[in-house]
């Protein structure tokens, strides 16, 4: 690791309570917001941070700070913090938490508990928390003496962020955070330090001749590449090797999605440009993505006569799911950086994916005069440009996103990519609003989607955040639908949403502005009021319920065997 | 087809909890296992038995390795001593 700058010592007399180191140690890290809730096991430091720096965002469900936390982290790169009392407040987190162990979010969790001398009893709103989360956490903590708490938060903060990223826990018994007149026991705070990987030459040198003597190679990119921050190096090694390019859901924007070369996502709702490319490959190209079932569909059939380079920030991703020819564990930026990206004779190759991927564009000409999501979606997204982030629930409207929205960043694409969580959107779209105010936020739900956490509109109006939703409404639990049209022989089984309230009237009730759209003629008036509208706003959208989500690439099939309209 | 591995690891609360829990949820079943503590790590010995699906002994050594606490992961026999990067 590289070495961190000590920390400024904290020379005050003794006298703070357990809770007020817990407040000391959030502002030592730098943390600005947190998202959470009171209840009784975590009063003591809701005590404390009245008098503190700390903004903190009250949400109207403990589920929904944890998810804002990881929307919020995802943008400024720093861990989240999100805040809960014990028993259901701790319980309420396990999505959040678990959603952004998925997506390799950093994220600092703090739950009260009962005190130590209760814990076992079955006391009020005792739960084992440490218990409840330990799969879904990269570690965790029970405090037990509130001497521990400074160097307890500098060892979460830095293990949240180093290495792959994840979610850690801190569970602080109410007797501990009580406790007054407390003596830290240390205060060397480490503060959060970039792991330095050695090179592999012999990798790197055998990874230049497998790219040289490619003559199909396909670039496939995910999440990896922004937690790494190697979105430069990836940029830079797309224009020097002119490999063409495919992401997972998790790495769109990566890549600028309008860039030549670039074929879109590949997986189940891929492109079809992307997914042949991939199968007709020679060489895979693998950097920061993890052969993701979404993403390979059947994983013998994926790139089958492909040899495959294996960059990863994490080496238990190398050859977890499929052999890679050569691995190389490590920084991924460097790595880019370090391979002379140098190709032998792909220009027909590269000139037949872009071909491909003008012939096999998307096409917006939908027959009829209703909202054609897709058309509605890219529309938004080039409205709003480089400043555009939007937070998608989970869902066909996911899907129309992923497919159809402009990124220029990888900030720019909030989605629950690997645990797939309805109501992420808007509770995303509040942390994102807050960690990048200058933004363009826009959050793309469906009706299944945002009842999940629909209590958000009130976190929205008190803090007069300026969060577009978009509320594409099929009156149906979409994707699932589809899924029973195509696969389950029509057996349509609890999907028909047909008493959903007035969505428009709903936000309104919330004091929130919002208007409905349902003809296709309106489309231009409806973005242009949401984009300019100063608060927060919901545009409710009526769409056919019968669109479905093309391509698709059936379950157990390979990515070539696509489905369309 | 079993594999021992061993654990060096910092004892803290729920550490073993931690290890075995890990180890089943990524597909191994535990057929055996030994604790013995020492000074400054502890170390964990189990005998894993991979279950049907696509897994790799290095791969869950990887994974046990990332742990917090973890300092070395190794398979008995002939197989190199994997030193935990955190």
């Amino acid at each position: 690791m590289t070495p961190a700058s000590p920390p400024k010592l904290d020379t005050r007399p003794d006298t703070r309570s357990g809770a007020q180191l817990v407040i000391d140690a959030l502002e030592h890290q730098g943390v600005s917001h947190v998202f959470g809730y009171p209840g009784g096991a975590i009063m003591p430091v809701y005590d404390a941070l009245t008098a503190s720096s700390l903004k903190h965002i009250l949400v109207r469900h403990e589920q929904a700070a944890a998810l804002a936390a990881d929307a919020w982290a995802r943008v400024t790169g720093r861990p989240g913090v999100c805040l809960a009392t014990s028993g259901p407040g701790a319980t309420n987190l396990v999505t959040g938490l678990a959603n952004a162990f998925m997506d390799c979010v950093p994220m600092v969790a703090i739950t009260g508990q009962v005190a130590t001398p209760l814990m076992g009893t079955d006391a009020f709103q005792e739960i084992d928390t440490f218990g409840i989360t330990l799969p879904v956490v990269k570690h965790s903590w029970l405090v037990r003496d509130a001497a521990d708490i400074p160097d307890i938060f500098a060892e979460a903060f830095r293990f949240a962020s180093s290495g792959r990223p994840g979610p850690v826990l801190i569970d602080l018994p109410k007797n501990v955070t009580q406790a007054n007149g407390i003596s830290p026991r240390s205060l060397a705070c480490r503060t959060a330090a970039r792991a330095v990987f050695p090179l592999d030459a012999k990798a790197l040198a055998a990874a230049d001749r497998l790219i040289a003597s490619a003559r199909r190679p396909v670039l496939y990119f995910g999440g990896g590449i922004a937690l790494g921050g190697a979105e430069d190096a990836l940029r830079t090694f797309f224009q020097r090797s002119r490999i063409p390019a495919v992401a997972t859901l998790k790495g769109l924007g990566a890549l600028p999605t309008d860039w030549p070369g670039f074929l879109g996502m590949l997986g189940m709702h891929g492109t079809r440009a992307a997914n042949m490319a991939v199968h007709d490959s020679d060489l895979l190209i693998c950097v920061g993505a993890r052969f993701d079932d979404r993403a390979t569909g059947r994983l013998d059939t994926f790139a089958a006569n492909a040899r495959v380079i294996h960059i990863d920030g994490d080496a238990a991703e190398i050859s977890k799911l499929r052999h890679a020819d050569v691995a190389l564990a490590g920084d991924v930026a460097a790595i880019l950086s370090a391979l002379s990206g140098q190709t032998g004779g792909i220009d027909g190759w590269r000139r037949t994916c872009e071909e491909n991927a003008g012939r096999w564009a998307f096409r917006y000409d939908a027959p009829g005069s209703g909202v054609y999501a897709p058309a509605l979606l890219k529309q938004i997204s080039e409205a709003a440009g480089d400043k555009f982030i939007a937070t998608c629930d989970v869902g066909q409207h996911q899907m129309w996103v992923a497919q159809h929205c402009r990124f220029s960043r990888p900030q720019a694409h909030l989605t629950s990519a690997g645990l797939g969580t309805m109501g992420y959107g808007l509770p995303a779209g509040i942390g994102a609003a807050l960690a990048e105010p200058d933004a363009t936020v826009v959050t793309i739900s469906g009706d299944g989607s945002i009842m999940m956490n629909i209590q958000e509109l009130a976190t929205l109006r008190r803090y007069r955040i300026p969060l577009k939703i978009v509320l594409i409404d099929n009156a149906q639990l979409g994707m699932v639908r589809q899924w029973q049209e195509l696969f389950y022989e029509e057996n349509f089984s609890e999907v028909d949403l047909w008493d959903n309230p007035d969505f428009a009237e709903l936000a309104r009730a919330f004091g929130i502005e919002a208007f409905t759209l349902d003809r296709r003629a309106d489309v231009p008036g409806a973005v242009e009021r949401l984009l300019s509208t100063r608060g927060p706003v919901l545009c409710h959208v009526r769409i056919d319920p019968r669109e479905n989500v093309w391509p698709l690439v059936p379950p157990g099939k390979a990515n070539s065997d696509m489905m369309e309209a | 087809m079993t594999t021992q591995i061993d654990i060096d690891f910092l004892p803290a609360e729920g550490a073993v909890v931690r290890l075995i829990g890990l180890v089943e949820r990524r597909g191994y079943e535990l057929d055996a296992m030994s604790y013995a503590p020492a000074s400054t790590t502890h170390r964990l010995t189990m005998t894993v038995r991979p279950r049907p699906g696509p897994r790799r002994i290095e791969t869950l050594k990887a994974q046990i390795a990332r742990m917090y606490g973890v300092t070395s992961v190794s398979e008995r026999m002939d197989s190199p001593r994997l030193e935990a990067a955190s």
